[in-house]
């Protein structure tokens, strides 16, 4: 096959593809969690007291399991995710939480990395530039 | 008896050590590798003698010594005895040490008669080795004797060898979690040979800094003892992960335990350097960036030491607290400070030499790569972190655990996975849209094509198919490659095939890495975006089905054992229709004396397409309450991990000659083929 069929047979077959995974993707309508989605997700948020650090969702102990459930029938009277958190957070501490959320300076855990990736970067793209200007200068 | 002359051994150790410093100093001139032969010799004949007289202690049943009464019983399995040798404090601080002792004496070995840089490298693993051993002759001491005894528990012990000692009729036992499973004997020494290994290239980049001498011999040296050290770090984090899934019942195998990110973190820098160096040697740049991510894995490895061992942070893995936190905080802020200011202060010579042709080449992506790791080290570090930090500063308490973790390592993983598949095939100094489009064009459609088959089989989570597309896509760049590589050359395929890999088996040990991290990259989007995870309970002769299985509650057992009392029930898996039996499994409950905890064994069936894991979570005389888990490829993870550990091992065969590669060489091989 020639070199250009190649190529064309290669974008058609990419092209191809990513629509399948576009049209499957938007087609599908983005489902509510269901009620034992949210229990799984919140327990993982949570701290298993007693449990050396482990989430509700990773220990196996029985204390755990009796939580879970207590989030179960929270999920079933109808409270809100960040309800749910707060409850375990004011009875347990903030450091129930997992996810930093009851502290508010743990947008840094974002931002420091972040910028940190914006730092290299620019020292990358600088290293090449400063490479082009040398080829300039030196004959 | 054995108290005494282990205190002895660790004396011994301590003074060789000590001596190594001293001798490698003043030699530092003459470079003679003659003169430090008796100090490595005594010092790793008696870092030995520490290490096997702290076991015969053990398996002798000692109990006059607090640590053996302290860690093990008359009942522990063999196996675990010699396990309790480096499970607990103290004797996994004599692991490290005899770890180290074997390390000095290999890089002793290896010097020349007359090695400058070789004779301080070994002056700065002794200085290391005398901070271990002054451990051990102080707040570690393994061979601290009992004077006072509760139950078989030490409560008093001495560091005198010749007080009164009482023994205890019989130990406590070790930690139930610790005597649970074969691997557990394994996980950690592999771990430690791979934390204690990045002291060679750390001191090989001290020395070099010291000497002034800042080339590329330091590098050179250290590539290969980073590699082995990474070789078994990779391995034993992989076992680390495979212990915690078939032992601790969760269905998972990593949690981001500050512990489990302890391994990570050094991981993930000696990575980038086993990257940087390859830079460096083609292409001369980024030798400062190079002792900074040597120091930097090495001060993370006694970061992970401490985070693991002074009990700061609560986690599944501090299986002791101590007072030795504050002594390794101390020399943490040692080897940080002290490194840290002997590269500022040789930073001049350290030559920057800036040329990067184009940002698209291997070079390039390498170094794309080499910040991805970074940005990756720093938010796993960061968040290990942040909870001690802001605690300090604000006396507020916090916590960042798994959902924040996971939250950064996804988009981090899927840019890194995009990386490897570019700089796999993209060659030195200019990579041209040209080629890289004629190498690339069909893994990108048959990387597309399997994300799209992924949706046409119903799954939707972004994240699993964007994964799966980068992952199949790397795998095809580099096999296709390879493929070209190999018909360019005149013989037959099998031939041509192995020639190239004994010419190159740095660069393809490296890609054979890499097609085990898109493995481990498939079965973590799997595993994690479309496992089933239920909780049922099942009457005595009832059945509950989950996913495409279903479980039919046979019976409960109960068995005795010398160390543990076992209960478990009887499970059938049948198809979904509940009609046709597949397999039994027989997840366990095993309680410890001693120890109100139990600790639950799941059990679990591995098929070509998914794991179906069980573990009890409660019960009744008539019902059980299972947790079921089903993984789609599982299996997937722990074979990438053996690919990428298969991967490091090839890399290390040595590369041939220059001439004798010519020889084996032919005409038709594509420039930048061979030659990473």
């Amino acid at each position: 096959m020639p070199e250009r069929a190649r190529s064309l047979v290669a974008i058609a077959v990419s092209l191809a593809a990513i629509a399948v995974v576009v049209v499957g993707i938007m087609s599908t309508p983005a489902a509510e969690q269901t009620a034992a989605e949210r229990v799984d997700s919140l327990s993982a948020l949570i701290k298993c007291p007693f449990c050396n650090g482990e989430s509700l969702a990773d220990s196996g102990s029985g204390v755990a399991s009796d939580y879970r459930a207590l989030i179960a029938q929270r999920v079933d009277d109808g409270y809100t995710d960040r309800e749910i958190l707060d409850e375990f957070a004011g009875r347990f501490g903030p450091s129930f939480v997992l996810d930093g959320s009851t502290n508010r300076w743990s947008f840094l855990l974002w931002v420091v990395p972040l910028a940190i990736m914006v730092a290299g970067g620019a020292s990358i793209l600088a290293m090449r530039s400063s490479a082009v200007g040398r080829e300039v200068n030196t004959p | 008896m054995i108290a005494v002359l282990g205190t002895l051994a660790i004396l011994v150790a301590l003074g060789a050590a000590v001596s190594i410093v001293i001798i490698g100093a003043i030699n530092a001139k003459g470079g003679q590798r003659s003169a430090l032969t008796i100090p490595v010799g005594v010092f790793a004949v008696s870092a030995f003698a520490t290490f096997v007289l702290l076991e015969t202690a053990i398996v002798t049943h000692e109990f006059s010594i607090a640590y053996v009464a302290n860690n093990t019983a008359t009942t522990t399995p063999i196996v675990f005895l010699l396990a309790a040798g480096w499970a607990a404090l103290e004797g996994s601080i004599v692991l490290w040490g005899l770890m180290l002792a074997l390390f000095t004496f290999l890089v002793w070995r290896r010097l020349s008669d007359t090695d400058h840089l070789g004779v301080v490298a070994l002056a700065v693993m002794g200085a290391v080795s005398v901070f271990w051993f002054g451990l051990m002759a102080t707040v570690g001491n393994p061979f601290a004797v009992c004077t006072e005894a509760i139950g078989g528990f030490c409560a008093e012990t001495s560091w005198w060898p010749l007080s009164d000692v009482v023994a205890p009729t019989d130990g406590r036992g070790p930690n139930p979690l610790l005597q649970n499973h074969i691997l557990m004997a394994v996980h950690p020494p592999m771990l430690y040979v791979g934390y204690v290994g990045m002291t060679v290239p750390f001191a090989f980049a001290i020395a070099a800094l010291v000497r002034g001498d800042v080339g590329r011999e330091w590098l050179d040296r250290s590539h290969r003892w980073m590699l082995t050290a990474w070789v078994f770090l990779t391995f034993g984090t992989v076992l680390g992960g495979w212990w915690s899934y078939e032992v601790l019942g969760w269905g998972g195998y990593w949690a981001w335990d500050p512990v489990e990110n302890a391994a990570l973190l050094p991981w993930l820098t000696a990575t980038a350097f086993l990257h940087s160096a390859v830079v460096q040697r083609r292409r001369g740049m980024l030798q400062a960036w190079n002792f900074i991510l040597v120091i930097a894995t090495f001060s993370l490895t006694i970061l992970g030491t401490f985070l693991t061992r002074s009990g700061i942070i609560a986690s599944v893995h501090a299986f002791t607290q101590s007072t030795i936190g504050p002594v390794l905080l101390g020399f943490l802020a040692v080897v940080v400070i002290g490194s840290l200011g002997l590269f500022a202060w040789r930073a001049r010579d350290v030559s920057q030499a800036p040329r990067l042709d184009s940002l698209s080449s291997r070079e390039g992506y390498i170094l794309a790569n080499n910040l991805l790791l970074t940005v990756f080290t720093f938010a796993v570090l960061f968040g290990t972190m942040y909870p001690l930090i802001v605690e300090s500063f604000t006396g507020d308490e916090v916590a960042v655990g798994r959902p924040f973790f996971d939250r950064a390592a996804v988009p981090l993983s899927l840019l890194l996975l995009l990386f490897i598949g570019l700089g796999a095939v993209a060659p030195w100094r200019v990579a041209s849209r040209d080629v890289m489009w004629r190498r690339l064009r069909t893994p990108i459609a048959t990387g597309s094509v399997a994300a799209a088959l992924v949706v046409v089989v119903g799954v939707r989570s972004v994240a699993v198919i964007i994964a799966i597309g980068l992952a199949v896509f790397v795998v095809a760049a580099i096999v296709m490659r390879f493929v070209a590589v190999v018909s360019s050359r005149p013989e037959g395929f099998g031939v041509a095939a192995r020639k190239v890999l004994r010419n190159d088996p740095g660069y393809w040990g490296g890609q054979i890495a890499h097609i085990g991290v898109a493995l481990i990259a498939i079965s973590l989007a799997t595993t994690n975006g479309l496992a089933i995870r239920e909780t049922v309970t099942i009457d005595r002769g009832g059945t509950a089905v989950v996913g495409s299985y279903c479980f039919s509650y046979i019976e409960p057992f109960a068995v005795s054992e010398p160390n543990r009392e076992v209960t478990g029930v009887r499970i059938e898996v049948l198809d979904r229709s509940c009609s046709d039996v597949r397999k039994v499994l027989e997840p366990r409950i095993n309680a410890y004396p001693g120890t109100s905890q139990p600790i639950g064994t799941p059990s679990v069936w591995t098929t070509p397409i998914d794991d179906v894991y069980l573990g009890i979570a409660g019960g009744t005389a008539n019902s059980v309450n299972l947790n079921v888990f089903i993984f789609p490829f599982q299996w997937m993870l722990w074979v990438g991990g053996f690919v990428v550990v298969l991967g490091g091992l090839f890399a290390m065969i040595p590369r041939p000659s220059r001439t004798a590669r010519l020889e084996t060489s032919s005409i038709g091989t594509e420039p930048g083929a061979a030659d990473a």
